[in-house]
């Protein structure tokens, strides 16, 4: 009990910092609830809609939950978060948690949400890429750290990839609008999204439809956490899952809800609900229709294995822990 | 006040047309550049701050307080390190010497181990302002608390005063001038600081605005977001400019009277740097250590020092990306010194030129990088260009600033001789402005190192996806935190090595042509 009160009051004092004493409803200070902390992987958008339909509808706090919902950006550390225990759960990917792995994290993948990697190759309908062989001779936008990304995608398709001109630019659909660059590597849910709000269509090559196989939006937990947190863990896979299938349902109330919590993020509703739309076929499919939401299989695994290989991070299945989600789903 | 309104019509006009030049240059190459995403004009920028008016108060209002907090903690720490530097000369190179080697930690890598250390709320955004402001402050001060003539401190002593009364009653009103200018400078860094932190994960404020809209191609909303930060910078600027003059603290006045030898020394000895070098180590372990930070992320120096050894390969991805990194740093840091200086000579002889030029000098580079680093990089094309214009637009304005004060600090007895004779401007300028002007010059020339090092980095990070700023960046997708912070090792040692280098060349030229001025 003591290490309970003890973050109670570590929770008050951050809370005193940030939300300001109003925000300490007397609801949450009157009940017996445990606060914990789930860190997303960007800023707050309907990325996390699911979520964010968890705790407005009281999911997790039926549970006991306190689950604060941290924003991530471009500069903000997820998996460290989770290894200091700030965070119980992160939401990373499978490359990036076998990359922690590889340099000591204790980490398990125990939820995958998007069961097809997001990774599109978007161009414009004049000059398009609807195949990865179409890559040959054009001038790709992308970060150079994702060249192994590239190098697979090559590689399991028969691409030569010295065929194709990589342009470094930074995270934007500017210089593919301003035909600096024939398309980019960029996410199916955000600068296509992005383009096409502006007016600007454009033609996108979903990457695991061509065989790249990473999971992404995975949540990811301590194998300490899975040894002596397990009720937790349990209780916020099941809020999630009620949450993403409420998303589902209506992923256009889930963009008005993503509005309605965040009202300082900058966020427009037709964005959000073109982007709310777009995710829909990335997190839920025939595995997940049978299995339920955050579902992976030995064989989904064993396709990641691979081509996390390609990426160049050696993993083994081990990374998955099924135990949370066949608990939850039970 | 009568004065002054008597004044105000003939010299409102240079900075109303610069205003309207300015404004018409703006939305001409904003209708220039229209569908390429690039830029957006004033009548775009005013559309998107109407539309969204509300929310962009607000954000400016979260960052805005961020950035107050950690700009007056900064400067807060510039006053006791200086103070501490000048009771305890003994102290002072290492007290330099560490403030130098924090200051150098280039933000991207700085942001998320904050984060960590603060979990959610202000702390990395109000850290990041603090550490962007100290240490511009802590050297004016330096500067202005030894700016004393000989003479008042032996007034001083004459009666019988001690040393306490010697800081009150001289130094400090003597360093009042440099301390306003310090802050000046510090403004605009605090708020780039502050912008900085939110991308550490935040829940609002005018940086969390800024990825939203360059990512949703909102290219009038990226741009009204730099608008307001550039103005929120520029009056700032213009209140400590205001509070220095109402305070009585005119331009720092030129000292002709030799200052007192206070200790004979050239540079920085090898004592000195091993006593640097074992504090920050020590720091370094010891910061770790108290704030128990997990060594999956906060590696120590024992793991960096293993990891370069260790691998021939890890050396090779450092180096690369550090000559990539220091290929676009050094054109654009000759560049922002050459043009600063340069605009500095044509200002003080074209002076109506002055008052039209400085509004746009300060309001280019009040516009925080992070906004438009990116926006740059498009519009020169994808090549170096863009990284150098940054690194060069960041140390400019300073320099211009800097060079203008040491100018206008030509004792008035020798513009007299020269006007006595008859003297042409050139012969002015050559002879008597720009001896007057290099201590300010070599001034600049030092502090420009790091600012030229966080534009170079900043740029590689959120535009051009090469070199040290991408390799850090790289981080939160591979967890390699051993490349980290070697990359943040080398980069505060090239800094500090780059620095103490300029001062070495600084001093000399200071001791054969103004010995005087040798200050700090």
């Amino acid at each position: 009990m003591t290490s309970f009160k003890l973050s109670r009051r570590s929770f008050v004092g951050a809370g005193l910092g940030t939300l300001g004493l109003a925000a300490l409803s007397p609801r949450l200070l009157a009940q017996e609830t445990k606060d914990v902390a789930l860190q997303l992987s960007w800023l707050h958008s309907v990325q996390f809609g699911g979520s964010y339909i968890a705790k407005s509808k009281g999911y997790w706090s039926e549970a006991g939950l306190n689950v604060a919902l941290n924003p991530g950006g471009p500069n903000a550390p997820v998996d460290p978060a989770v290894v200091t225990g700030q965070a119980l759960i992160g939401i990373s990917a499978a490359d990036y948690a076998s990359a922690s792995v590889e340099q000591g994290a204790p980490f398990k993948i125990i939820g995958v949400a998007m069961q097809k990697n997001p990774f599109v190759i978007a161009s414009l309908p004049d000059n398009p890429v609807n195949t990865p062989a179409d890559l040959v001779g054009k001038k790709i936008g992308m970060a150079l750290a994702n060249t192994p990304v590239l190098q697979a995608l090559c590689t399991i398709n028969n691409v030569d990839i010295n065929q194709i001109e990589i342009v470094p630019t930074q995270y934007d659909a500017a210089p593919l609008v301003a035909k600096q660059v024939d398309c980019l590597l960029c996410w199916q849910t955000d600068l296509p999204v992005a383009m096409a709000i502006q007016g600007v269509e454009s033609v996108t090559m979903l990457m695991a439809d061509h065989g790249y196989a990473v999971h992404s939006q995975t949540y990811i937990a301590t194998e300490d956490s899975l040894a002596n947190r397990r009720a937790d863990l349990v209780a916020m896979m099941r809020g999630e899952v009620r949450g993403w299938n409420d998303y589902k349902a209506d992923p256009k109330a889930a963009a008005a809800l993503t509005l309605e919590m965040y009202p300082d993020q900058g966020l427009d509703l037709p964005t959000q609900e073109l982007q709310a739309e777009r995710q829909v076929p990335l997190m839920f499919s025939e595995l997940t229709e049978a299995n339920g939401f955050g579902w992976f299989t030995d064989e989904t695994v064993a396709q990641n294995v691979e081509t996390l290989g390609l990426l160049g991070r050696s993993v083994t299945p081990d990374l998955w822990d099924r135990s949370i989600l066949e608990e939850v789903h039970a | 006040m009568t004065a002054r309104s008597v004044a105000l019509p003939s010299n409102i006009w240079p900075p109303l047309i610069a205003a309207l030049l300015l404004v018409g240059m703006w939305q001409g190459l904003a209708s220039l550049t229209e569908g390429m995403f690039v830029f957006a004009g004033p009548v775009e920028v005013l559309g998107a701050i109407a539309g969204e008016g509300s929310l962009l108060l607000r954000s400016a209002g979260v960052t805005l307080q961020s950035a107050a907090l950690g700009f007056a903690i900064g400067n807060g720490m510039a006053v006791v390190l200086a103070g501490l530097a000048l009771a305890l000369p003994r102290l002072e190179r290492l007290i330099s010497g560490l403030a130098l080697v924090f200051f150098c930690l280039p933000f991207v890598a700085t942001g998320p181990v904050l984060r960590v250390i603060f979990g959610v709320g202000e702390g990395p955004q109000v850290t990041l302002a603090a550490l962007a402001t100290y240490y511009t402050t802590y050297l004016c001060l330096l500067v202005g608390l030894r700016a004393t003539p000989a003479s008042w401190l032996d007034l001083v002593r004459s009666y019988g005063r001690g040393r306490f009364s010697e800081l009150i009653h001289v130094r400090a009103s003597a360093s009042l001038p440099y301390f306003i200018a310090g802050l000046q400078i510090g403004a605009p860094a605090a708020f780039l600081g502050a912008m900085v932190g939110e991308f550490t994960g935040a829940e609002r404020g005018l940086g969390v605005l800024s990825i939203r809209a360059m990512r949703g191609l909102e290219v009038d909303m990226t741009w009204a977001i730099a608008t307001i930060a550039a103005a929120i910078s520029a009056v700032a600027f213009w209140f400590f400019g205001w509070l220095g003059r109402r305070l009585g603290a005119g331009p720092p006045p030129l000292l002709l009277s030799p200052r007192r030898e206070e200790r004979k020394s050239l540079g920085f000895g090898a004592l000195d740097l091993t006593l640097v070098v074992i504090a920050v180590l020590g720091l370094w372990i010891g910061l770790m250590q108290a704030f128990n930070l997990s060594p999956f992320f906060a590696k120590r120096p024992q793991d960096v020092l293993s990891f370069l050894v260790a691998d021939a390969a890890n050396r090779d991805v450092l180096l690369d990306a550090f000559w990539q990194t220091m290929s676009l740093t050094v054109p654009g840091y000759l560049a922002g010194l050459a043009l600063g200086a340069g605009l500095a000579v044509v200002l003080v002889t074209q002076p109506r030129l002055a008052a039209a030029a400085l509004p746009l000098a300060i309001a280019l580079r009040s516009i925080p990088i992070v906004t438009t680093a990116p926006l740059f990089v498009l519009a020169l094309g994808r090549g170096p260009a863009g990284t150098i214009t940054i690194v060069a637009v960041m140390i400019f304005f300073p320099t211009l600033a800097a060079c203008l004060e040491g100018m206008r600090r030509t004792p008035k007895a020798v513009l007299d001789l020269f006007a006595t004779y008859a003297a042409s401007p050139m012969q002015r300028l050559i002879h008597a402005q720009l001896p007057a002007m290099a201590p300010a010059f070599l001034a600049s020339t030092r502090m420009a190192v790091p600012s030229a090092l966080l534009a170079a980095t900043t740029a590689e990070w959120l535009a051009t996806g090469t070199g040290m700023g991408s390799l850090m960046a790289l981080t939160a997708s591979t967890s390699n935190y051993n490349l980290l912070w070697s990359a943040i090792m080398v980069l505060a040692v090239t800094a500090s090595l780059l620095y103490a280098l300029v001062r070495l060349l600084e001093r000399h030229v200071l001791k054969t042509f103004a010995s005087e001025q040798l200050a700090t």
